[in-house]
């Protein structure tokens, strides 16, 4: 087991999460209400890394984020730090491609929230921040654990844009699913089978969360209800 | 303080008219579906922004667009119940009446309002879900009502609740309208509740408030033949206005009902606002309506002295409990059908197809035009 390369993976998950749960939060919110043209142009762009291949959104991230790049010389300029083969763009990759992890499920959830119940909660006096964090959260909330459970894990498997994005370097950007390639290109199956099976055990938590919490999973006892 | 509502746009929908409504007074929007009721409640709520419209409670408004005044319905203190009620789902009933409190006292003011509604306190922990349609029903009455709002507005707000749900929930309302020195607004397309629950009536068609008036006076003396329709007016025929001239009797003017050798001219009631010549409705009050003596078949006295006989025969009685509806088919002169409530001493055996004789108050007959005229935005009183 490489221990190293599990703290990073969880640490890489954790950052990406406290990034993307506010910016998530506020763009799936605003994309299930507006009635804006650039919607759909929004929404497409929020999928793309969905179906994007990996290793294209890894090349695309270090061509713009590289050294040579605008971006990168300016980052490098003025802030003197690099933004590709370290934790800093292995974050940013992961918070590129976790997007629509994040956006989709809070999306669905808010735009399921009947119009009425925001109506009644603004006729009642609320304002429109007290309604979001009484009324729309709440009601939201099964979807935004589903995203936070479905980031977190996407984010300790993701392979191929980490590979592109920050190479193999232990204790900077070797993730867990790194080390795992990297055990099996060592002919240390016995390696590679404790840090996979523990990714395996991850994921299927992370379906059941995500189960219970939309409620399709839900013990019989919470489904019956009074007539 | 009362509710002052001027409102005229074209766009998103056609909205306009004007309507007022005194505190302590219950006025309910009528008309059928599409006819603007529950926009213009939403436009009093704050939840729809109007092209023209002024809005006002007592002295303060909260909507007056000639002065670019909007005030968002945070701050309005309006009482709305919605069709479906809008429960919080994630709350219990009494979180969801405590919603628009704040201070120390929330709790104990909404368990207070839930008593009143006849919430028991068992109840009042159970979320919605849990809850009958009547009595989340009561939850939605005391949330509007928690706050002490300026305003009640009720949209359709029994249309959801069975038949025996909706008459408890009737007396609910009146009981708690004796505390509520509000103006309160209810729309409905149900004639029946609004003549039973309201004081007085706000008739919209097409976005447009037609009259506003007690019932009794609306199916006295609809503005139009729109509003005849819509309050169904069940005795309401065609004819021809002449005016008065040297032989109709003092205040009166005659109205030509149906067409040559059959027709009649009836003196009826001149008000000096229709144009000689046009063609009109004119309706006839149950109260005008009668079975008098002597049928004599084939005979039609159009006489004077404000009374009209007409022999007619019968073409159906149905049973209504206390209360008997009996058609009548007049076959001599203008081919008409009449409709006649029959109760205590007038109730009687009858068969199709009998011959009774049909008495008609002319004083009560009421004549009006029959294209909706844009005089609509005056509101009869």
């Amino acid at each position: 087991m490489d221990w190293q390369a599990l703290t990073l993976s969880l640490k890489l998950a954790f950052a990406t999460l406290l990034i993307l749960l506010p910016s998530g939060l506020w763009l799936a919110r605003w994309l299930a209400r507006t009635r804006s043209r650039a919607r759909t142009w929004i929404e497409a762009a929020v999928v793309l890394p969905l179906v994007l291949p990996p290793t294209v959104l890894g090349y695309y991230l270090l061509v713009s984020l590289g050294g040579q790049s605008p971006i990168g010389r300016w980052a490098s300029d003025t802030l003197g730090v690099g933004l590709t083969f370290n934790f800093l763009g292995l974050l940013i990759a992961s918070v590129v491609f976790n997007i629509p992890f994040m956006v989709q499920p809070i999306q669905r959830s808010f735009e399921a929230i009947p119009h009425n119940l925001i109506e009644a909660s603004v006729v009642s006096g609320l304002s429109t921040w007290a309604t979001f964090w009484r009324v729309e959260l709440p009601l939201a909330w099964p979807g935004v654990l589903s995203a936070l459970v479905l980031t977190f894990v996407h984010t300790l498997g993701e392979f191929g844009v980490v590979l592109m994005m920050g190479g193999n370097i232990p204790g900077e950007t070797r993730t867990i699913a790194i080390a795992i390639y990297d055990r099996v290109q060592a002919f240390d199956l016995s390696g590679a089978n404790r840090m996979s099976l523990l990714l395996l055990v991850f994921s299927v938590l992370a379906i059941v969360v995500s189960l219970v919490a939309s409620g399709r999973f839900a013990p019989a006892s919470r489904t019956r209800q009074r007539p | 303080m009362s509710l002052h509502v001027t409102i005229d746009q074209t766009q998103p929908m056609r909205l306009a008219g004007s309507f007022a409504c005194a505190p302590g007074q219950l006025v309910a929007l009528v008309g059928p579906s599409g006819a603007g009721k529950t926009s213009l409640l939403r436009a009093m709520a704050g939840l729809m922004k109007p092209q023209n419209a002024r809005i006002c409670v007592g002295s303060a408004c909260w909507c007056d667009t000639a002065q670019g005044l909007f005030v968002p319905p945070q701050q309005r203190n309006v009482g709305l119940v919605f069709q479906d009620y809008a429960l919080m789902p994630h709350m219990n009933a009494l979180d969801n009446v405590a919603l628009p409190l704040r201070g120390p006292e929330r709790l104990h003011r909404a368990r207070e309002m839930l008593r009143r509604v006849g919430l028991s306190p068992e109840q009042m922990q159970r979320r919605p879900a849990q809850l009958s349609g009547g009595q989340q029903q009561r939850v939605a009455v005391a949330r509007a009502l928690v706050r002490e709002p300026a305003v009640l507005l009720l949209d359709e707000p029994f249309s959801a609740v069975d038949q025996m749900n909706r008459q408890t929930l009737y007396a609910l309302l009146a009981e708690l309208r004796e505390d509520i020195a509000v103006p309160m607004v209810l729309v409905t397309h149900d004639l029946n509740e609004a003549r039973l629950l309201a004081d007085e009536l706000v008739v919209m068609a097409e976005g447009v408030v037609l009259q506003q008036g007690r019932a009794d006076a609306i199916h006295r003396a609809p503005r139009n033949a729109r509003v005849a329709d819509i309050v169904g007016i069940a005795n309401r025929f065609d004819g021809v206005w002449l005016g008065a001239d040297a032989n109709s009797p003092p205040g009166t003017g005659w109205l030509r009902w149906g067409s040559g050798d059959a027709a009649l001219h009836l003196p009826v009631n001149d008000k000096g606002r229709i144009e000689p010549g046009q063609s009109v409705a004119w309706v006839v009050p149950g109260e005008g309506l009668r079975l008098c003596e002597t049928p004599t078949p084939g005979a039609v006295n159009a006489a004077l002295g404000g009374g009209l006989s007409l022999p007619a025969q019968v073409v159906s009685l149905r049973h209504l409990g206390d209360v008997w509806l009996l058609r009548l088919q007049c076959v001599d002169g203008p081919q008409a059908r009449f409709q006649i409530m029959l109760t205590g001493p007038q109730l009687r055996p009858l068969v199709p197809g009998q011959w009774l004789q049909l008495c008609i108050d002319l004083s009560m007959v009421h004549i009006m035009p029959i294209k909706t005229g844009s005089g609509a935005l005056v509101s009869a009183r």
